[in-house]
């Protein structure tokens, strides 16, 4: 199963795939010059599966998901690339479109659920709101179907429940909420932002699950996007790793944790304790501090922090940028030979 | 919500017993003695005394208090003049009408003045804070905050004697401000006023314009008015229903402040447009050293501001479920 | 402020008296314009002409009133000012405002007859004639004229005079003015009677018939006619009297009655059909309605007057003054000058010495040479604003003579050399004076200029800023710890019988003898002039007593006297300040078609 493929830049986009980003940009106006969050990135993701985009914090992740939905502030920031979900091209779409899509055929849940719902509005409102606003439900339909998806995500006492306000629930509770409020249209692709960083661990898991069954019963495509492999290994069947606004590896769950071939991947896997079985490597942090997107270094975006920068070639690391390669399947952007990525990952493992 | 408005109104006349107990002594600190104003130029001592027993200053101060006190409650009796029903305010020192109902026949005027003026600077004020910050940072945005800055930084004896002066006077685009009773002819009523409105509106708008675009600008940026662009919800609704949603608490409470100052007498208003109001009334009480119209013009400008505090904090608990009145 | 406040409001009645036009011309006039640069010489020549007041014969005493020029009967006249009136009950009126109101309503005795510009005389106002006097001074009999009516066409007697003088001993009265009753009993008059309610009458006032009324005085009064004219003195009805409620229900026996009044916002007069314009002869009361209108500071009153549109044509004012921030503007309009009434306060106005701390009059009268008069009177808005003034006696005051001793009007810039001279014979050379000033900016301004002008002459000024609220009671207390300080009186009626018995009286706390003087050899003279039999002589004397304290006491420094300025809309007509009551009169107004 390829489920995330490598982009083919000619094609625009690519035919079977359920939402395919096409060597996106995102840049952000400010007081101290232009910001690239996101250059050049493309992935797809296919239907019915969860695709986990990881990386630092700043390396562009959420920023890639706004932008699919339009939800940036158009006054300061510049949008250039293709996005394709279900035949229609989303950069440059009209407002109503994007309007008709949101909450509808895509939907969003974010980090922190407690800030995310409104507290001025019950529960029941905001999720039932989405409902009339999509299918043209009634008032009474759609209370129905609010307290159906409380239900279905595990609120006991749903109909009463309804009436209560975002303050009235847990944490945990709260993620059910917004995830209720997400899939009451059932959508095609869920976005999932952080969606358990702000909760307790033991909760994590739960909405975890919740979201996994929830894949299983509706075939819901989702992209998780987290700093967290844990999460990801627990998830997502693919994965992309970003730093620097682009895209440093992408692979199956399995390819990226199992045989990871970036040196970002490396230390990313490093510095996350007990990854239990998937792999076994010393606990290091990445030396060094993620670059500034004001003024992105040349080359490779990750080399002043790559200790492989002389086993590489280092004119190439300073000086051009490096792609995902191979263009499909388990795909690196680093100028080391697959032979020395894979010496090399053997060495770190075996460290004691 | 009712335990609420119990334990606030009992808090309420609390407050307001001590404001009328510090103000009717501090009243006596001060040298400027009424009965002296009440006396001839020439006042030989027994018409002085006189004058004294007259006004039931010949009392301890502490009784005069428990009698001005009790007057409210249960009326009182004057020697001459009768009875003045409760709630007695007691008789003015200086035109000699019962204070009650001096009050309640200016209470029309500064309430009109506050109605009006109000609604202008609440709908010009918050409509145009969504304005700019909906349109942050473009010319609309800058126009808006210009005009708030001006608007903020005049003076109503400025605008207002200016806008007399030229609109009024030298251009006679508008007659002179009066107030005609709104149940005798609204359209008077409202057309009289519109000067006075509009001038102090100005003064007003601009705090609500700052206030509005400021909070209206943090809201827009808040998680939840995210997620509801993300739910799909039109940019009105997201407007409307959730940033504006958010920007009426704080709007809320400077609106009660406002509103319970102004009751209580927009001296400078009333004074720069020659209308009878209670700002007028608290002035002169003042300059005539006329004691019970004083603690009565103090009273209800401190009754305004209680009163409207209780109803901001209930209104809070509308707007906000967050707010629990307990 | 409350000082000013409180004589500029208390005083009722002032005067000036008969001085020939000579001398007015040659004394008064001259120096004040001397210090004019603005203003031309026969402008100010004029308006510092005091206004002649006469006594009157039976004859002037017949209505109807003098008409001024041009005069026009019917329509509605518009008065507008800040304050409503606190009485309608005349007992319980003293102020000069509230009296000059009380002119559309309430009759009395006497009255003031305005014959010509600035020409006056005393004249039987319900009665036929100014009083006739006998008994050495000690007994007055006044006639009241046939067909007085009240509003409701009652007749007018004798024994509603009579009532009118026992109401004013009941406790309920405070207000009003003390003279005539401290005449007929003793000086705390509320000991000797407590009015006619109780069934109780008055000794002293007698009424042989329902026409003659007979005052007998513990002594002589010359001025009693001055007096009867006050407001204060004006006739209640015995059948409408209620008391304190009476304060609310006046009843009318002038030209008007009041048809709506809402205290504090307006009134509206109309014509009193029992009231006799052949009966009277003060009040032309030529309008058929008047509308008054309250609550107006002095700026709105200007611009409207200024600007002079639609219904404010017809409008004027009684007290309200050009505002401050407009005097210039004004003036200099020349298209406002047939609209500009100007008229020089009727009140004295002091820098008093303390009497008990300054105890050198050679200091005094240092002082008095250094005095930077024109300073003052610029800080104090200059000439328009301002005259000059160098006498204890306002020169509007009947016996006024002018005379400059210490040369405030010869050198208004001070006379240092001579005050240094005065200093070095005195006891001390270098004295310190404390000076008790109101602490407003104005004042502020002075107080710097009085303080650098005296330390030229070697005075040492201490300024001690005073809380404008308080002053008054401060500065009147007898134990002030000041040497110098501001104070103000204006006389009751215009004789000096009302300004020199108080400001040289008695000394108490919140008294008026503030500079505390209490001179054996001028309480004497007081006493003497106050039972002089003949009102000519008596104030002859006056004027010389104000001359003699001035130089062989010197207990003040005479104060600038304010000019005061008012406009009127276009349309109204006989609008004169008048120069008594330094108030617009109601009885010439007449609306112009």
């Amino acid at each position: 199963m390829t489920a995330v493929t490598l982009s083919d830049r000619n094609s625009g986009r690519r035919g079977d795939s359920f939402l395919s980003v096409q060597n996106l940009h995102v840049s952000f106006q400010t007081e101290d010059g232009v910001v690239k969050a996101v250059d050049g990135l493309s992935f797809e993701v296919e239907k019915g599966t969860t695709l986990g985009i990881v990386g630092e914090s700043g390396s562009g992740k959420s920023v890639t998901n706004l932008a699919i939905l339009g939800l940036h502030n158009p006054d300061h920031t510049e949008i250039d690339g293709e996005v394709w979900f279900e035949d229609q091209e989303l950069i440059g779409a009209s407002r109503t479109a994007l309007e008709n899509l949101r909450g509808n055929r895509i939907a969003m849940i974010f980090q922190d659920p407690l800030t995310s719902l409104s507290p001025y509005h019950t529960v029941g409102r905001q999720i039932s709101e989405v409902y009339r606003k999509h299918k043209g439900a009634s008032r009474q339909e759609a209370r129905g179907r609010a307290i159906e998806m409380l239900e279905r995500v595990g609120i006991p006492n749903a109909k009463t429940r309804v009436d209560d306000y975002p303050h009235h629930f847990s944490g945990g509770m709260r993620q059910r909420v917004m995830i209720a409020m997400a899939l009451v249209c059932d959508p095609a692709l869920l976005i999932a932002d952080e969606p358990t960083t702000a909760l307790d661990v033991t909760v994590q898991a739960q909405v975890l699950d919740l979201l996994k069954d929830l894949q299983q019963q509706t075939g819901t495509s989702i992209i998780l996007i987290t700093h967290d492999l844990g999460v990801i290994a627990r998830t997502a069947h693919n994965v992309l790793v970003m730093y620097a606004g682009r895209a440093a590896e992408r692979g199956t769950v399995r390819d990226i944790l199992r045989s990871p071939r970036h040196p970002y991947t490396w230390g990313l896997l490093s510095s996350v304790p007990r990854l239990g079985s998937s792999v076994d490597v010393p606990l290091t942090a990445i030396r060094g501090t993620p670059p500034s997107l004001l003024d992105p270094p040349p080359g490779c975006p990750f080399h002043p922090r790559c200790d492989y920068v002389e086993q590489a070639k280092p004119e190439l690391c300073l000086h051009e940028r490096p792609d995902l390669s191979p263009e499909t399947g388990h795909g690196d952007a680093c100028y080391l030979t697959l032979k020395h990525k894979q010496e090399i990952f053997a060495q770190i493992k075996e460290r004691p | 919500m009712l335990r609420f408005l119990t334990r606030r109104t009992l808090g309420a006349a609390v407050i307001l017993l001590i404001i009328a107990a510090v103000t009717f002594f501090l009243f006596f600190a001060v040298p400027a003695d009424p009965a002296r104003l009440a006396c001839g130029k020439v006042c030989p001592p027994e018409t002085l005394a006189q004058a004294r027993h007259n006004l039931g200053m010949d009392q301890p101060i502490f009784v005069q208090f428990v009698t001005w006190l009790g007057g409210i409650f249960v009326g009182r009796d004057y020697e001459g003049l009768g009875h003045c029903p409760a709630p007695c305010l007691g008789y003015s020192f200086v035109n000699h009408a019962p204070v009650f109902a001096t009050i309640v026949d200016r209470m029309p005027v500064t309430i009109s003045l506050t109605i009006g003026s109000a609604i202008i600077f609440l709908v010009f004020g918050v409509g145009t804070g969504i304005i700019a910050a909906l349109n942050q940072g473009k010319p609309l945005d800058k126009i808006a905050s210009v005009s708030s800055l001006i608007g903020a930084s005049v003076q109503i004896y400025f605008v207002g004697t200016l806008a007399m002066y030229f609109l009024v006077y030298q251009w006679q685009v508008i007659e002179r401000p009066q107030y005609v009773p709104f149940t005798d002819d609204p359209l008077q009523w409202a057309y009289g006023l519109l000067l006075p409105w509009i001038v102090l509106a100005i003064i007003f708008t601009a705090n609500y314009t700052r206030m509005t675009r400021s909070t209206m600008v943090e809201q827009m940026s808040e998680d939840y008015v995210r997620t509801a662009r993300a739910k799909g919800m039109s940019s009105r609704a997201v407007i409307l229903r959730f940033a504006l949603r958010g920007t009426i608490t704080p709007i809320v409470t400077i609106f009660g402040i406002d509103v319970a100052s102004l009751i209580g007498g927009a001296i400078i208003t009333e004074t720069t447009f020659s209308l009878q109001g209670i700002g007028r009334l608290s002035i002169q009480a003042v300059l005539n050293s006329d004691l019970p119209m004083l603690m009565a013009t103090v009273l209800l400008a401190a009754a305004a501001i209680v009163v409207f505090n209780v109803i901001v904090d209930a209104l809070y608990a509308v707007i906000d479920p967050r707010v629990r009145l307990s | 402020m409350s000082a000013r406040t409180r004589s500029a409001l208390a005083v009722l009645a002032i005067g000036s008296l008969a001085l020939t036009a000579a001398c007015s011309k040659g004394n008064a006039g001259g120096p004040a314009t001397s210090s004019a640069p603005t203003a031309s010489k026969t402008n100010l020549t004029e308006l510092f002409a005091p206004a002649k007041i006469t006594i009157g014969t039976a004859d002037d005493s017949k209505g109807p009133s003098i008409p001024p020029e041009g005069v026009v009967k019917g329509g509605t006249v518009n008065m507008i000012d800040r304050d409503d009136y606190p009485h309608f009950d005349p007992a319980r009126v003293y102020d000069n405002v509230t009296s000059n109101f009380h002119e559309l309503i309430t009759r009395q005795l006497t009255g003031y007859k305005r014959v010509a510009k600035g020409e006056y005389k005393v004249v039987g106002d319900l009665a036929t004639d100014a009083g006739q006097v006998s008994d050495g001074g000690k007994t007055w009999t006044f006639t009241l004229k046939d067909g007085l009516k009240w509003q409701d066409g009652s007749p007018l007697t004798s024994g509603d005079v009579k009532w009118s003088i026992e109401r004013l001993f009941a406790p309920y009265i405070t207000e009003g003015p003390p003279y005539v009753q401290q005449w007929l009993t003793q000086e705390d008059y509320k000991k000797s009677y407590g009015g006619p309610y109780g069934g109780k009458q008055l000794d002293g006032v007698d009424t042989p018939d329902g026409k003659t009324v007979v005052f007998h005085f513990k002594s002589p009064h010359a001025d009693a006619n001055y007096a009867l004219a006050m407001t204060g003195y004006g006739i209640v009805p015995k059948a409408k009297d209620t008391k304190e409620k009476y304060d609310k229900e006046p009843f009318s026996s002038g030209p008007y009655i009041i048809a709506k009044h809402t205290v504090d916002k307006s009134m509206d007069l109309e014509r009193n059909p029992n009231w006799d314009p052949a009966s009277d002869p003060l009040r032309g009361a030529y309008p058929d309605k008047w509308h008054l209108e309250f609550g107006f500071q002095a700026l709105a009153v200007t611009d409207r007057f200024v600007a002079d549109s639609g219904d404010d044509k017809k409008t004027f004012s009684f007290y309200s003054h050009v505002a401050a921030e407009r005097t210039q503007a004004v003036v200099e309009n020349a298209a406002l000058q047939s609209r500009l009434l100007k008229q020089p306060s009727p009140y004295g106005d002091y820098y008093y010495f303390n009497l008990d701390r300054v105890k050198d009059i050679k200091i005094r009268q240092a002082i008095n040479y250094a005095w930077p008069t024109r300073q003052i009177q610029q800080i104090s808005g200059g000439p328009v604003s301002t005259v000059v003034n160098s006498t204890i006696l306002n020169p509007s005051v009947s016996g006024w003579q002018d005379y400059d001793v210490f040369g405030l009007k010869q050198h208004p810039e001070g006379d240092i050399a001579k005050a240094k001279e005065l200093l070095a014979q005195s006891s001390n050379p270098k004295p310190t004076i404390v000076y008790g000033f109101n602490d407003t900016p104005t004042e502020q301004r002075i107080t710097v200029a009085i303080k650098n002008q005296l330390a030229k002459a070697g005075i040492t000024v201490v300024a001690k800023p005073m809380n404008t609220k308080t002053w008054y009671d401060s500065t009147s207390k007898v134990d002030n710890g000041l040497d110098m300080y501001w104070g103000g009186w204006g006389a009751d009626w215009p004789t000096a019988a009302t300004v020199f018995p108080v400001i040289f009286g008695p000394v108490h706390d919140g008294g008026y003898n503030q500079s505390h003087l209490n001179d054996p050899a001028v309480k004497a003279e007081i006493a003497r002039i106050q039972t002089l039999p003949n009102v000519d002589e008596a104030n002859k004397a006056w004027g010389e007593l104000d001359k003699k304290i001035m130089e062989t006491i010197t207990p003040l420094v005479p104060a600038l006297n304010d000019v005061g300025l008012q406009l009127h809309g276009s349309l109204v007509g006989g609008a004169e300040t008048d120069p008594i009551s330094w108030v617009v009169s109601p009885n010439t107004i007449f609306v112009k078609q």
